[in-house]
């Protein structure tokens, strides 16, 4: 049979053990298709804020400070935290590596810190 | 240890509206906010069940959350 398009939604297995991580108590199995389309809301949701965050600069393409910003409107960032320490916390290390400024050798800061 | 996901997984997710692009590692910041997100809803679904003196997260208690905190996420 051929290969059905549909909508593309993150895997179960990586949802439920993420939210049973941070559960830290039994999680019914029967919880996932209440998560799933509370993900596909949520998802529907960030794609249209961090569009017109982007739009309000100007901008074709959503940046990285485009979702830093939302973070903190959502108030997922405490007041007086870096969004770095969030990052830290919650990402694994080849991400933090993409992110967050780190001098190498030679002087040269990697990625490019703007401002 | 969380498990990790692939950024083109993610990437497939984010693209569901065509004219919107994605810059360098802005992917990444939203596997973040998405972690906080479920995070969040874990803590407050586990706060639900316990209200319901039951050890178990069942659906109804990740409903009863999720509407207030779709609200929350709201940028």
């Amino acid at each position: 049979a051929a290969k059905q398009k549909e909508d593309p939604s993150l895997p179960k297995a990586y949802v439920m053990s993420v939210f049973s991580h941070f559960a830290k108590t039994k999680v019914s199995r029967d919880v996932y298709p209440v998560l799933q389309e509370i993900l596909d809301k949520y998802f529907e949701r960030l794609v249209d804020d961090l569009e017109a965050y982007a739009n309000h600069a100007k901008r074709k393409t959503i940046e990285k400070q485009d979702v830093e910003l939302l973070l903190r409107r959502q108030g997922l960032v405490p007041d007086g935290v870096p969004v770095n320490v969030l990052i830290e916390r919650y990402l694994p290390m080849e991400y933090r590596k993409l992110l967050i400024p780190v001098a190498t050798s030679g002087n040269k800061v990697f990625p490019k810190h703007r401002r | 240890m969380l498990k990790k996901i692939s950024r083109n997984n993610l990437k497939s997710i984010l693209k569901k509206k065509p004219n919107v692009r994605f810059g360098a590692n802005a992917d990444l910041m939203v596997h973040l906010n998405l972690l906080l997100f479920l995070h969040r809803l874990a803590e407050e679904s586990r706060a639900k069940a316990f209200e319901d003196k039951t050890a178990t997260i069942k659906p109804l208690h990740v409903k009863a959350v999720s509407k207030n905190l779709l609200k929350k996420a709201r940028g």
